[in-house]
């Protein structure tokens, strides 16, 4: 078989979740300042503290070699800015607009052809040497010249440090949490089993597992394929886009991987009958496909979306990850505190 | 829940997120304590989140049906302002 198509695999279980899950992480962070809703913020803690033990325990074990994307400060602080102002204007993350499109949502569809043209126009476009040069001019490495993490600027082993910050985010976790009753973190508290898994929506905490549970089969099976590093989105529609450009370029693991998140989604919605082309306002049209061209932009930029770096990078302690995380957070609040809080006063 | 007439209606069918929330809290709002507002959108993401955020205003479900497809009836009774 060939090693791609575990992508495709891996991105139709991936593409169920996300669907099930309802698991964005636009609506993550936004809804913290809007709705003061932390239901899907929790699913995200949640992946990452799962990725972030499996990651070192598979690092740890030779299983996999970690790959830390690199610290370009300037780019990470600016790309993922824009990229967290883009993906509130498109009404979804990177992955929230791709699981949608095979749900049949044509604002989302919308959306992800601006990230395509977008991360395209800066990967291989006029946008290229601008990206180029910002990255080039405002990365920093570690004093042996590997990329910076929380472990190499501390001098600390890379597993110890993740299992201590693992150990005090599941205490200081555990504390913020007691007295707050949460009935549905696991899913839907009626009905058959069969209606929770296919029917209803499933809990915060089942959709953060069972994510992070894919990051970490993610990463081995996309470094077989000569791709050493776990889950992204952008840089797979890209190699989409790329392929339909010129035929001799080949679909590599992650943009088979979008295909399947896709097909996942579209099964997922088929059997929960929430299928349908819904096509919106020419205007919200517009307004995601913009969305998705700052989202594009931004993310290439950054060298990584809210997947690449803030799902697979921060668990790595990769410091460009974390940084390129806050300011994807920032974004979103800027974002959504001008759309939606500021007009409401 | 077809004894219940509603004062309102909203349709944010193929809104975007996360106009289909805004919009049901904001006309809540407005409305009287124990007037029904109807809700139809087509937004799986929301038609779980709200009824998960009436609560903290304390409006109350009456009910949820999905009705075609994607396309949900929430039947919401307000709590109103005073």
């Amino acid at each position: 078989m060939n090693l791609v198509l575990t992508g495709l695999i891996l991105g139709i279980v991936f593409g169920f979740i996300l669907q099930r899950g309802r698991f964005c992480m636009n609506s993550a962070f936004r809804d913290v300042v809007l709705l003061k809703d932390f239901t899907l913020l929790k699913s995200v803690g949640a992946a990452l503290l799962v990725m972030l033990v499996g990651f070192a325990l598979m690092n740890m074990t030779g299983v996999i070699t970690l790959n830390p994307k690199p610290l370009v400060w300037g780019a990470n602080l600016l790309g993922s800015f824009v990229f967290g102002i883009g993906m509130v204007i498109a009404g979804g993350c990177a992955s929230g607009i791709t699981y949608r499109t095979g749900e049949g949502m044509v604002g989302a569809i919308t959306a992800v052809i601006g990230l395509s043209l977008g991360g395209y126009m800066t990967a291989a476009g006029f946008l290229a040497s601008f990206k180029t040069n910002l990255q080039g001019s405002t990365k920093l490495l570690a004093a042996d010249g590997s990329n910076l993490t929380l472990a190499n600027l501390f001098g600390m082993n890379h597993a110890l440090l993740a299992f201590i910050i693992a150990a005090i985010a599941i205490v200081v976790w555990y504390l913020l949490a007691r007295g707050n009753e949460d009935d549905e973190m696991w899913g839907a508290s009626e009905g058959t089993l069969f209606d929770k898994i296919f029917k209803k929506g499933w809990g915060w905490l089942t959709t953060g597992l069972l994510i992070g549970l894919v990051g970490i089969a993610a990463y081995p099976l996309s470094a077989a394929a000569g791709r050493n590093y776990p889950l992204g989105i952008t840089a797979g529609w890209i190699g989409i886009v790329k392929r339909i450009l010129s035929p001799e370029n080949t679909l590599g693991w992650l943009s088979w991987l979008i295909i399947g998140i896709i097909v996942g989604a579209f099964i997922a919605a088929i059997i929960a009958k929430e299928f349908k082309f819904r096509v919106p306002k020419a205007g919200v049209m517009l307004q995601t496909f913009a969305g998705g061209l700052l989202m594009g932009f931004g993310a290439v930029t950054s060298g990584g979306c809210n997947i690449g770096h803030l799902l697979s990078g921060v668990p790595q302690l990769a410091l460009g990850s974390i940084l390129a995380g806050i300011s994807i957070i920032l974004g979103s609040w800027l974002t959504a505190y001008v759309m939606f809080v500021r007009p409401q006063k | 829940m077809g004894s219940v007439t509603p004062d309102k209606t909203l349709d944010v069918k193929g809104k975007i997120c996360p106009y289909p929330d805004m919009d049901t809290m904001t006309t809540l709002k407005k409305m009287e304590k124990g007037q029904i507002l109807e809700v139809f959108l087509d937004y799986p993401l929301s038609v779980e989140r709200i009824p998960r955020n009436l609560k903290k205003q304390k409006h109350k479900l009456l009910s949820s049906e999905q009705i075609d497809g994607p396309i949900h009836r929430l039947l919401i009774e307000a709590h109103g302002l005073k």
